[in-house]
């Protein structure tokens, strides 16, 4: 009996929570995040000023570019799906419809958590809450939806379904229906594929992979650009690539681009248009099924981890292992060669460095895609101009690598606090964290080196290269001196670990430190560029050496006066360094 | 092991065979915990011996691998949506939105457990006033000190009126003036019938406010009773493992602990004398 009145009493007191209340809190908790995000700021400081500064430099400029990166596909779906109806062309919808789903899918995978880095929120946390199942499916659905991705692809296929009413109005309504299905399936795909990833990147080596692939892709469309201009150029239309771009009547038709297409263009047959109608639907219900699959296993409380376990704390047993005591942070270089080479401090900051740098994957693939990238470039103009192209394919590599000079001590988060309490000198820990992002940087400008030694058509000059070679000394001298500069004044908190997923704390640089390299790298490009025309114009070889080499020593010597004066710098910056990293 | 007695017949918790693994460790192993209603109730351990994961799975944020949760009576799996209406939780990590003030997160909560709009303003108000947050109700919940982040969590876990409260490490980071507030909110929930499951490292305070414990150990439950029952008989075996029962009568809890969670496997114990190890310590 008592049994049954406690679970009546929970049952009456249970009583459904209406839907509308908890979806219409949860839209107002977005639009508080937003608002707050907007209009409130925290107390500033002369580095948030900055950063705002940067910020709205941004903006100005990024804006236009990503405004007519939107309007472009828009304005061009309506065109070609009006073509396509209006000259006879039907078949070319399909194609048309499954650019608009790649590109919705593609932007949507990168751009993955854009939405998360801007609201601050993360939806899954909302299982603590009293929701039903249903709820949350619909929560998860809808949040979100605002993406670029969403507005641009579902402004696209309208675009596209005006274009076919336009073209024949007999057309508009089962393309009005058709393509509204057809941008649902798109929704429920990038869900299904964002749960999932979501999922998959919760594991080191997943991410490592899913860099790699995104990479590669990126790269083979480069590729595919390049061989299918050569293809045009060449009057091959019938090759493998050419009916793989433009061969929709094949595998196309069997997926959700054929169903949506073949159903729009056989409305005047009900029977064939209802089997389309049939596989467009079915798609978008098994994109929805696998979506909500992935999200009832997160309802149900799985544990998303990099490894088996959270993290423990060694028991009191092993407090009787008889290690060596250890003496402090230089005693962990005193074992292998880098003590011989280096001061121990210097040698122990970069054993702890070396750590984490074989720890990372992602590092690896990162500095080999520029690579790849001038490989791909060599078959432009680029190597008709060899003087040009080196300074150019260095500039290129090392806009990749200088980001991690900007914010030495970032990754390490609340770790830093061991080089502010520790009878260390910054300058040793600054100059061990300097040289292991030099080794790196001077692998990558050397392979690019050697690539484009390999790929030019004729031989580049002894001036030229020893004049690349010094403006490549300056470039990583100046970037040395302002991200150091920049490491202790405005520090950044953030996790390499989540560096694929995008979160605020994804990023390893700020914007303002962002600009700088930018500015530096175009800067001295931009010297350098009349400085190989003049030399070569006057039959001067040595022009190059001559102002890039005081250059190149006045930017080393100022990275030396910076080490000099980082104990000063440090202590004049401790604040934001605390506010920054330090705090939990 | 030492069971409850005299307790209310419906547990307010009652686990049997609860066990998580993660890959091939074992987190929480086979553990069969029974929580009276109206229980202050202590769950103790060392680091990693699987506190945050058992209130985890308690509180329907993760799910067993094998065994079983009720709550109230129904069963988490089942009624996960249900039981969650009936507590309130203050995470390992508190999980607060950073990016909301004080009052609009509290509002939030209200609202997410179907609280209407004037009672959740109302208590709102009342939570912000008993936990002396409310001159700083219009500050973002990111630029509060860990203190006062401490107090709104506890605010937004009791908004709903739960009859149980899962509290974790409750104390941990909290100064002395915030600590009393706290513990005066728990005493009154107590007194009014509700049950609260806290873990704490603070063995002084689950001595003051618990009349319950239990103490898990590599994932296994291996002590559990009444703060009297423990210390008639501590103890994995349940003899202590300093002898007899008479002489554990006067011992606080900390010394039970420490003879629970201080021995290896065969009985042994582990924690080392200073002298032997460690000498190069001034």
């Amino acid at each position: 009996m008592a049994e049954l009145a406690a679970v009546e009493r929970l049952a009456a007191s249970t009583r459904d929570i209406p839907a509308r209340a908890q979806l219409a809190a949860v839209a107002w908790l977005r639009w508080r995040i937003f608002a707050n995000n907007m209009f409130r700021r925290r107390p500033a400081t002369k580095r948030q000023a900055m950063g705002l500064v940067a910020a709205i430099a941004l903006r100005l400029t990024v804006w236009p570019f990503l405004a007519s990166m939107a309007v472009g596909p828009v304005v061009a779906s309506g065109i070609l799906a009006w073509r396509a109806i209006a000259e006879g062309r039907g078949p070319s919808l399909i194609p048309l419809l499954a650019g608009i789903a790649v590109l919705w899918q593609f932007v949507s995978v990168n751009g993955l958590s854009i939405a998360t880095a801007i609201s601050n929120f993360d939806p899954s946390t909302l299982i603590r809450f009293p929701l039903r199942f249903g709820r949350y499916l619909v929560l998860r659905t809808m949040l979100g939806l605002l993406t670029a991705s969403t507005i641009v692809g579902c402004l696209a296929l309208l675009a596209a379904a005006i274009g076919i009413g336009a073209a024949d109005h007999s057309l508009a309504l089962p393309a009005a229906m058709v393509l509204a299905v057809y941008a649902a399936m798109n929704i429920f795909l990038t869900r299904m594929i964002g749960a999932w990833m979501e999922r998959w990147l919760m594991n080191r080596h997943f991410r490592e992979i899913f860099g790699l692939l995104m990479g590669l892709l990126v790269v083979g469309i480069q590729l595919l650009n390049f061989q299918r201009a050569q293809m045009h150029a060449r009057g091959m239309p019938n090759s493998w690539l050419a009916s793989l771009i433009s061969g929709p009547e094949g595998y196309l038709k069997w997926l959700p681009p054929g169903f949506a297409g073949n159903a729009i263009l056989l409305a005047d047959h009900p029977g064939a248009a209802l089997l389309q109608w049939v596989g467009l639907l079915a798609s978008t219900a098994l994109f929805a099924a696998v979506f909500a699959l992935r999200l009832h296993k997160q309802f149900l409380g799985e544990y998303l981890s990099e490894g088996g376990a959270p993290p423990r704390a060694s028991s009191a047993f092993r407090v009787r292992d008889n290690r060596r005591p250890s003496a402090g942070i230089a005693d962990c270089a005193k074992q292998g060669g880098l003590r011989m080479a280096f001061p121990p401090i210097v040698a122990a900051c970069l054993r702890k460095e070396w750590a984490v740098l074989r720890g990372s994957g992602m590092q690896l693939i990162r500095l080999l895609i520029p690579i790849v990238f001038i490989i791909v470039l060599n078959r432009g103009v680029f190597s008709r101009h060899p003087a040009y192209f080196l300074p150019g394919a260095i500039a290129y590599v090392l806009a990749g690598v200088m980001a991690g000079l900007y914010n030495i001590f970032g990754a390490d988060g609340l770790g830093v606090q061991i080089y502010l309490l520790a009878p260390v000198r910054m300058r040793d820990v600054i100059v061990a964290k300097n040289l292991t992002s030099l080794a790196l940087i001077v692998v990558e400008a050397g392979l690019a080196w050697l690539v484009v030694l390999a790929l030019t058509h004729s031989p580049i000059s002894a001036g030229t290269q020893i004049s690349a070679g010094l403006w490549t000394v300056f470039v990583i001298a100046a970037n040395l001196t302002l991200g150091t500069m920049r490491s202790i004044q405005a520090p950044r908190k953030f996790d390499p670990r989540r560096a694929q997923i995008q979160t605020r704390r994804g990023t390893p640089t700020d914007r303002t430190s962002g600009l700088l390299i930018l500015a530096v790298l175009f800067g001295s490009l931009v010297l350098e560029i009349p400085v190989t025309y003049l030399s070569r114009y006057f039959n001067a070889p040595w022009l190059g050496a001559l102002i890039f080499g005081p250059l190149a020593a006045g930017a080393v010597l100022a990275y030396v006066l910076l080490l000099e004066n980082a104990e000063k710098l440090m202590m004049d910056h401790r604040d934001v360094f605390a506010e920054e990293l330090c705090k939990v | 092991m030492h069971f409850l007695r005299n307790d209310m017949k419906i547990p307010a918790i009652e686990t049997v065979a609860l066990t998580r693994l993660f890959g091939e460790s074992v987190a929480v192993k086979e553990v069969n915990l029974r929580v009276g209603a109206g229980q202050f109730f202590g769950f103790l351990g060392p680091n990693g011996a699987g506190k945050s994961t058992t209130i985890k799975m308690l509180t329907g944020l993760l799910a067993p691998t094998s065994g079983s949760i009720r709550i109230l009576g129904e069963d988490m799996r089942a009624n996960s949506a249900d039981i969650k209406r009936q507590i309130g939780v203050v995470p390992e990590g508190m999980a607060l939105f950073g990016r909301l003030t004080g009052s609009e997160y509290l509002r939030f909560v209200g609202r997410m457990y179907g609280l209407d709009r004037a009672t959740t303003e109302q208590r709102t108000r009342e939570l912000l006033e008993f936990m002396q947050l409310a001159d700083e109700r219009k500050k973002l919940v990111a630029d509060y000190s860990h203190g006062m982040q401490k107090k709104l969590a506890m605010a937004a876990a009791v908004i709903h009126g739960p009859r149980i409260l899962f509290l974790d490490e409750p104390f941990e980071g909290v100064d002395a003036v915030a600590a009393g507030t706290l513990k005066s909110m728990l005493q009154r929930m107590i007194s009014r019938g509700a049950t609260v499951f806290l873990t704490s490292h603070v063995l002084e305070i689950v001595e003051r406010l618990c009349t319950h414990v239990a103490i898990i150990h590599r994932g296994e439950l291996v002590a559990q009773g009444s703060l009297e029952e423990l210390r008639a008989g501590a103890g994995p075996t349940g003899g202590g493992a300093n002898g007899g029962q008479g002489e554990g009568r006067d011992r606080s809890l900390e010394e039970i602990f420490l003879d629970i969670v201080g021995t290896d496997r065969a009985g042994n114990r582990a924690i080392t004398a200073p002298e032997q190890e460690l000498s190069w310590l001034s």
